[in-house]
């Protein structure tokens, strides 16, 4: 009974000790522990153009390749990691990834909880309807009065709830934008708001959702895009910023852009 | 967001979740006898095609079950659903119905054929012997395996999140996406409490059906 006891506070004394180690270690520089481990491990969830499987099975994608292109220039290996997006915020703090690349907006709320690479793309909120539906969708007014949906705390969310119109409208959360779509294939919703460059790429010929259409010049709250990284890790952004500031130098993310077609939506001051 | 908020919030999300729970149960436990007859059915197509339901229901993830029954009729039939909750609650009776009948078809055929004949030979009618003699020694021999399905349901309602339900899960990860991540495990404390009741309620059950030892 006794040696119980002792072999339990002995583990208890060494359980203290080791997680006042990694209290330590979640204290120092987060640089500092990234370049250690000679990788950053990037958080991403299926998303056109930016992170999604080739015919083959590979991961490509703009922010895929961009990822790839700025751990080279910053001589660590990216590892890709597909997260629930509900849960990205504790994925990072856990450190289970050290950045959310994936055509993360840029929003004052998050800001808090994040710290912010430079931004790279710049994005806005479209209205997607089914086609045969286009004449009751035509602005602002006829979607107040339809059913929205927009996935959950996402820019389309923002757009609609912040949106003096639309706040009051019928409007229900997804799980993903692809969700929201689907809702709107199936007529379970009249209305998507999800990222253009999102709507651009699934709603090409050959798609399932081919039947669907971006409501023409309506747009709702332009967003930037840009690498979200844990509070308070001024070096790694530094290190990430130079990085992509070369790599717009030497035109290659022009390049990578190019091969998404999001050569317009790149930033200003990158292009 | 304090304690008490979170409490509410996750209050509401657990009225819907016994919600599901409650409706799934009462209609899937008769239905499930219904389809437990048509499995043992003499009449050959009919027993085929119910153990092919049977098959298809249980061989299906139920999250692709809800996703068909939701949004399938929109996409097929421009019919689009209008109810949320009552897709959930079809996709969830039906899968249910399919798995009781199961039980059900093992607690029936556990019963030795000498009863039947017994009953008979009193002069009792098939139905009279089934009803009167049969039935509740099925429902003691049932009992664990009963209770553990209805747990597992308590636990699989949170699939209904997947069509926009808004489910305790739902509520909880809604405030994991605010930066909250407690709630998460708050709301395991919820389904525990719950399941916790229903365990007691079968104990007891179980202890007043004793007189039907088999």
């Amino acid at each position: 009974m006794k040696k119980t006891t002792k072999a339990l506070s002995l583990f208890f004394a060494l359980l203290m000790v080791v997680l006042s180690f990694a209290a330590c270690s979640s204290s120092k520089e987060d640089w500092e522990y990234i370049e250690n481990r000679k990788k950053m491990v990037i958080g991403y969830t299926l998303f056109q153009p930016m992170n999604y499987k080739d015919d083959d099975g590979k991961l490509v994608g703009f922010d895929t390749e961009f990822a790839e292109a700025v751990c080279a220039e910053l001589a660590i290996t990216p590892e890709f990691v597909q997260i629930n997006w509900d849960t990205k915020t504790t994925e990072l703090k856990s450190k289970k990834i050290d950045a959310i690349w994936n055509g993360f907006t840029v929003t004052e709320e998050r800001k808090k909880e994040f710290d912010f690479s430079v931004p790279y793309v710049v994005n806005k909120q479209v209205a997607v309807v089914k086609k045969e539906r286009a004449d009751e969708f035509k602005t602002i007014e006829n979607l107040a009065t339809a059913k929205l949906t927009a996935e959950t705390k996402s820019a389309g969310e923002s757009a609609i709830q912040g949106d003096e119109k639309l706040k009051d409208a019928d409007y229900i959360s997804v799980e993903f934008q692809t969700d929201a779509l689907l809702e709107v294939k199936s007529g379970t919703s009249d209305v998507a708001v999800i990222d253009y460059t999102m709507a651009k790429s699934m709603l090409s010929e050959g798609s399932d959702y081919s039947d669907l259409m971006i409501v023409e010049g309506l747009e709702l709250s332009p967003e930037e895009y840009a690498v979200g990284f844990r509070k308070d890790s001024p070096v790694t952004l530094e290190k990430v910023n130079a990085a992509i500031e070369t790599l717009a130098e030497s035109g290659k993310l022009g390049e990578i852009a190019a091969k998404y077609n999001l050569g317009e939506e790149l930033a200003d001051n990158l292009k | 967001m304090s304690f008490w908020n979170v409490t509410l919030s996750l209050w509401e999300g657990f009225q819907t979740t016994i919600f599901i729970f409650v409706l799934t149960i009462l209609m899937s436990l008769p239905l499930g006898l219904v389809v437990a007859f048509g499995s043992m059915s003499k009449f050959k197509p009919l027993s085929i095609l119910t153990r092919a339901f049977v098959w298809i229901i249980r061989g299906t993830p139920l999250m692709l079950q809800i996703i068909i029954v939701f949004y399938m009729p929109g996409m097929l039939f421009n019919i689009p659903s209008e109810s949320r909750m009552g897709a959930v609650v079809v996709a969830f009776v039906i899968n249910y119905s399919a798995y009781f009948s199961e039980i059900y078809r093992g607690g029936i055929e556990s019963i030795s054929k000498g009863q039947y004949e017994a009953g008979q030979v009193l002069g009792m009618t098939k139905s009279q012997v089934f009803f009167k003699v049969i039935l509740m020694q099925i429902v003691k021999r049932i009992l664990p395996s009963m209770s553990n399905e209805v747990i597992t349901l308590v636990k699989d309602t949170s699939l209904a999140r997947i069509i926009a339900v808004g489910e305790l899960i739902r509520h909880a990860q809604d405030f994991v996406s605010d930066g909250l991540i407690w709630p998460l495990f708050y709301a395991g404390i919820f389904y525990l409490l719950f399941s916790g009741v229903l365990t007691i309620l079968f104990g007891w059950l179980e202890k007043r059906l004793n007189y039907y030892k088999g």
